[in-house]
């Protein structure tokens, strides 16, 4: 590894070396605010030392590429890691005694997502993953004094373990077929072939497996309402942000370098894998009265609709996958930071009740709702809107018909259960006890949010030229 | 670009004082919601005043682009505002007389517990009514135009607590609504043929791509004119306005005389060109409005309320206005659009204090012997009956209908019978204006004075009527002295009206008719209501029907409530548990039922969890083999 090769993992290096930092000053002693602090500044120096646009792309040995698409969701996860950092203070600060850990493997999980981003080689992929599963595990239990905390985690635990053994087993039969595991090289020899071996196809179909369960697209998302449920909420708008954004690019880069939109076969597997998440995703929320459950079955049909953009696999589906990537992390993390700050010391605030008549009571918070909810809805002004624009144009530019029409018909559907929930806020307010007192850092993310939310959905030009500028295929 | 550019501020300043006011009026004391309301409208006008400076030191067709939202392939939807000489004589209008209205207001709903709620409406419509002027596209201009439209609904049916509001304000939304949907069938059908609605490439597009005269130019301009009848209050669809009156009296002197009924003559000035494709359609706006101003003027006769008496004067105007329009003499139609903007302004709120003056009372036969009692109500209520009467050389109005008059006569698409019709509305208007002035000021006071309006109300009246008379003397007759500033002013946009060879010789004759005629309707205005009392109840009992008929509006409302309302209730009923709904109900109930089998899946065991896994790599590999 050479000198540049490290300034060119620095960011990644940061927050290793934060997680180290975090576990020596709980060695030490306990001090909730010291290790929040240290890990945020953790993040706003992996931050600042991100490489600049002008150096790349650089490739650092074989494992790694550094290139626009990978320093551009390198920034987007350690922004939604300082936001979700931010929450989890407030979070934690009055629920649990024993906080450092959590920070540890919170800066872990990040790091982990972050070499997804970045990696080209089936052993960084995997490594990646696993660090980031491995640190969920923990993080999703952490509550362990709570109800369903144990359930979430263990449910979690032997299902990624799972689906890891189909992923690993599927890199294997490619590896066997092709004697490669770097996506360039394995990109020559893809492209040797009109009609993939049947060896190889089911390699690809294996990967598939195992980055649709991290996805959690259906048939591979019966997980997610039970480990929302269970885990902390910000660990919650960890697991549908983070995680699920940093497999989604990892698959764009993957494909892209194996073209692999050339196949009918892998083309049919990713057109009935969206309809079936968009549709049930929509159809399991209509009547769901749990409020996590609802933007779990509402992440499962976005990452349906996403899909649209990322089966186009063009220039302009991957700028879509970017935009629509940015857009669902500022509307998720604004969701889930309602349910942390509405939260009681007890339980989330998870049931449809606890929302009932929010808007006279807490006006600002319930028009925060309001705007993530219009957003997910993909109402106009809304970041979710241009997103979701987006998706039908590059689905429209490479004729999906089929996809595109879903996409419609499912959003009129997803209009139900959004507004549903705005509906029960506007409701007539009734008495209820006084809530814990809110932390600046809270409010502080939630309203930058929001703004980001109506900035992208009323100006989204500024956004769409950076992306256009860094990931641009070719 | 000077101060032009800062145009956005213009409809960005009421915007915001609505916003402010929906948001946060409920917990506003008066005083902060008086500021906010009309200080917001007060700012605006004084932006116009210095973007108008600006203007005049340069005039020019200035486009200005606001806000550009996405551009992804090769959708690029963004907002342009556009000023030109036109544009700018109507937001002068609307912020100018818009804000006097707003003050005026202040005092006159100071009891009223909806503050907040009127002056949030009320700036929201300013905000609306300067968007439908100020628009560069027709999408823009029909966001406007919808934006007033509601804003007028709300207005209209501000006392809600009343049924009888609510029927008026669904009435004039309803009436509105029909000529809207002729107007959006036009754009539709514009969209079609220039794949734009930009205003300027549709009106540079149009002469080269459709004939003179040809039909498809015909049929668009009629479906604009729908929309414009609507709005305007014009025939086949005037008989909302009367009803309109329902909403608060500032209301009625800014929506439904000053400016939002004026809107179709703005459309058709502005898609001038359209119009001049068409000689049908142009005889067609003639025709509408010469016979809308006569049967409005007759029906202003025999009203009893104070309202409707001006209400039905309004649409009489608006006839005028469009006959202007009909002639070709755009320009003509422009200055009455602005003098009566003015005028009816005040007297409207003339009105106003009249009735507060006199706990409510609607009636001017109940009036009477207001001369003394309210002087300067009085004094500036005679400057603008004085204008609307065109009393000859002192007031604005005169100078604006000879204007009409004189193109209807001597103007190449003039003629006589619609030169003759604004003859006989010019009579009925003198002796209708006569006899509100008599019956309501002179004679005994039937009814004793409360309260005497303050000076938020009284400085408006003042302002106003200073401004009844002096605006006239911008365009005076061409044989006067020379002085047509507001021709000039919008030669650069609307073309100059053609009128005959030879004639201009005789154009002191018919000033000299005119004004015979004006005075004529006076004097027998005076001589039926003052000098020889009780003669107009003999008149109205010698005809009971045809008074009755005038008085009802000429029966609009009952023939359409036969045709339109019974037949479509009719339909409804018989329609109640029908097909269509079937539909959505079924797409509801299979949306639950599929809810109900998929939520079984999601049961919390987890071995159902993993077979979820497993059957769906089985599935993929399964593809990967077949496919």
């Amino acid at each position: 590894m050479s000198r540049a090769d490290i300034i060119f993992l620095l960011p990644h290096l940061m927050l290793t070396l934060g997680a180290v930092l975090v576990m020596m000053a709980i060695a030490v002693r306990r001090n909730h605010f010291a290790v929040y602090v240290l890990t945020c500044l953790t993040l706003i120096v992996a931050l600042y030392f991100l490489p600049k646009t002008a150096s790349l792309p650089h490739n650092v040995g074989v494992l790694f590429v550094v290139d626009g698409l990978g320093v551009f969701n390198t920034m987007i996860i350690m922004l939604a890691a300082l936001a979700v950092a931010l929450m989890s203070y407030a979070y934690f600060d009055t629920r649990e005694e024993r906080t450092g850990e959590y920070y540890m493997l919170f800066i872990l999980a990040t790091f982990g997502a972050c070499i997804m981003v970045i990696s080209g080689h089936f052993v960084s992929f995997f490594l990646g993953l696993e660090i980031l599963s491995v640190s969920l595990y923990g993080m999703i239990a952490y509550l362990r004094k709570r109800e369903r905390s144990d359930e979430a985690g263990i449910k979690y635990l032997i299902l990624a373990a799972f689906s890891s053994a189909f992923l690993l087993f599927g890199m294997a039969l490619i590896y066997a077929a092709t004697g490669d595991m770097t996506f360039e090289g394995l990109s020559g020899y893809f492209s040797a072939f009109d009609e993939l071996p049947i060896l190889v196809m089911t390699g690809v179909g294996l990967v598939v497996v195992g980055a649709g369960f991290k996805l959690s697209v259906v048939p591979f998302h019966m997980w997610t309402p039970d480990v929302y449920e269970g885990a902390p909420a910000p660990v919650a708008a960890f697991i549908s942000t983070i995680s699920k954004g940093a497999t989604m690019v990892l698959l764009v880069r993957f494909f892209l370098a194996i073209d692999g939109f050339r196949f009918p076969v892998v083309l049919t597997i990713f057109t009935v894998i969206s309809i079936a998440s968009m549709v049930v995703g929509n159809i399991l929320a209509l009547r769901q009265q749990n409020v996590k459950r609802i933007l779990a079955y509402s992440s499962i049909a976005h990452f349906g609709y996403l899909l649209v953009a990322f089966i186009a696999a063009d220039e302009l589906g991957v700028e879509a996958v970017n935009f629509y990537l940015v857009a669902y992390f500022a509307t998720m993390l604004g969701a889930f930071g309602v349910v942390t700050v509405l939260s009681h010391p007890e339980r989330d605030a998870e049931l449809l009740d606890d929302y009932r008549g929010l808007l006279w009571s807490r006006p600002a918070l319930a028009t925060v709702f309001v705007v993530t909810l219009l957003s997910l809805a993909g109402i106009p002004l809304t970041a979710g809107f241009v997103a979701k624009f987006y998706l039908l144009a590059s689905g429209i530019s490479t004729n999906q018909w089929l996809l595109v029409i879903l996409l419609v018909v499912n959003s009129i559907v997803g209009l139900f259960y959004y507004i549903r929930i705005v509906a029960v806020m506007f409701d007539s307010a009734e008495e209820r006890e006084a809530r814990p007192a809110g932390y600046v850092g809270n409010f502080a993310t939630l309203l930058i949010l929001v703004v980001l939310l109506v900035w992208f959905g009323v100006s989204p030009q500024g956004l769409i030229d950076v992306i256009r500028n860094l990931v641009g295929v070719g | 670009m000077n101060a032009v550019q800062y145009l956005w501020l213009v409809p960005l300043l009421p915007l915001l004082g609505a916003v402010l006011l929906i948001v946060a009026g409920r917990n506003m004391s008066k005083p902060i919601i008086a500021s906010i309301g009309a200080g917001s409208v007060g700012l605006s006008a004084l932006t116009v005043i210095v973007i108008g400076v600006a203007f005049l030191s340069n005039p020019d067709v200035y486009e200005i682009s606001v806000w550009q939202w996405i551009a992804v392939g090769n959708l690029t939807p963004s907002i342009e505002l556009h000023l030109d000489a036109l544009s700018l004589m109507f937001i002068f209008v609307i912020t100018f007389v818009g804000f006097l209205i707003h003050l005026y207001s202040v005092e006159f709903m100071g009891e009223d517990s909806g503050y907040a709620r009127f002056f949030a409406c009320l700036n929201l419509f300013v905000c609306s009514m300067l968007l439908l002027v100020l628009a560069g596209n027709l999408v823009l201009l029909y966001l406007g135009w919808e934006g007033v439209g509601l804003c007028s609904y709300l207005l209209i049916g501000f006392w809600y607590e009343d049924p009888k509001n609510g029927y008026a304000a669904r009435k004039a939304f309803i009436i509105t609504r029909v000529g809207d949907t002729a107007m959006l069938i036009g754009l539709f059908l514009l969209f079609a043929t220039f794949n734009s609605l930009d205003i300027e490439t549709i009106l540079s597009a149009a002469p080269s791509r459709w004939e003179q005269g040809s039909s498809i130019a015909t049929v668009a301009a009629l479906l604009l004119l729908g929309g414009a009848a609507g709005k305007s209050a014009q025939l086949p669809l005037q008989n909302w306005l009367p009803d309109a009156m329902a909403g608060p009296t500032p209301v009625s002197a800014l929506i439904h005389a000053a400016t939002m009924v004026t809107a179709g003559v703005y459309l058709i000035a502005r898609m001038n060109v359209l119009f001049e494709l068409s000689p049908v359609a142009m005889t067609t706006v003639g025709v509408v409005g010469a016979v809308t101003l006569l049967i409005a003027g007759f029906s202003a006769m025999t009203q009893t309320d104070l309202k409707r008496v001006l209400a039905y004067s309004t649409i009489s105007q608006i006839g005028y206005m469009f006959l202007a329009l009909g002639v070709g003499a755009w320009s003509a139609a422009i200055f009455h659009f602005f003098t009566h903007a003015f005028f009816k302004a005040l007297l409207f709120l003339g009105a106003g204090a009249i009735i507060e003056a006199l706990h409510h009372e609607h009636n001017i036969f109940r009036m009477g012997g207001l001369r003394k009692q309210l002087p300067i109500v009085f004094i500036t209520f005679l400057a603008g009956a004085a204008s609307l009467a065109a009393l000859p050389l002192v007031t604005s109005g005169f100078y604006s209908k000879d204007m009409i008059l004189w193109y209807a006569w001597a103007g190449e698409k003039g003629s006589g019978l619609l030169f003759i019709a604004g003859l006989v509305g010019a009579l009925v208007t003198a002796l209708y204006t006569t006899r509100l002035v008599i019956v309501t000021f002179f004679g005994y006071a039937n009814t004793r004075v409360s309260k005497r309006p303050g000076w938020r109300m009284t400085m408006p009246l003042g302002v106003l009527a200073a401004l009844s008379v002096v605006v006239g003397f911008l365009e005076v007759p061409h044989n006067f002295w020379h002085a047509q500033l507001i021709s000039g002013f919008l030669g650069g946009v609307l073309p100059a009206a053609v009128i005959d060879s030879g004639i201009e010789a005789y154009e002191w004759a018919l000033q000299l008719l005119a004004a015979v005629v004006t005075l004529g309707g006076i004097f027998i205005g005076y001589f039926v209501y003052m000098a020889t009392p009780g003669l107009h109840e003999l008149v109205k009992k010698k005809f009971p029907t045809l008074h009755q008929l005038m008085y009802d509006g000429w029966g609009f409302d009952a023939l359409y409530t036969l045709l339109f309302v019974k037949p479509v209730t009719w339909l409804a009923r018989a329609s109640r548990g029908d097909v269509i709904d079937g539909i959505y109900t079924g797409i509801a109930w299979v949306a639950i039922a599929a809810n109900r089998a998929i939520a079984t899946t999601q049961n919390g065991v987890m071995r159902w969890y993993v077979l979820g896994i497993v059957v769906g790599a089985l599935l993929i590999i399964t593809l990967g083999i077949l496919v």
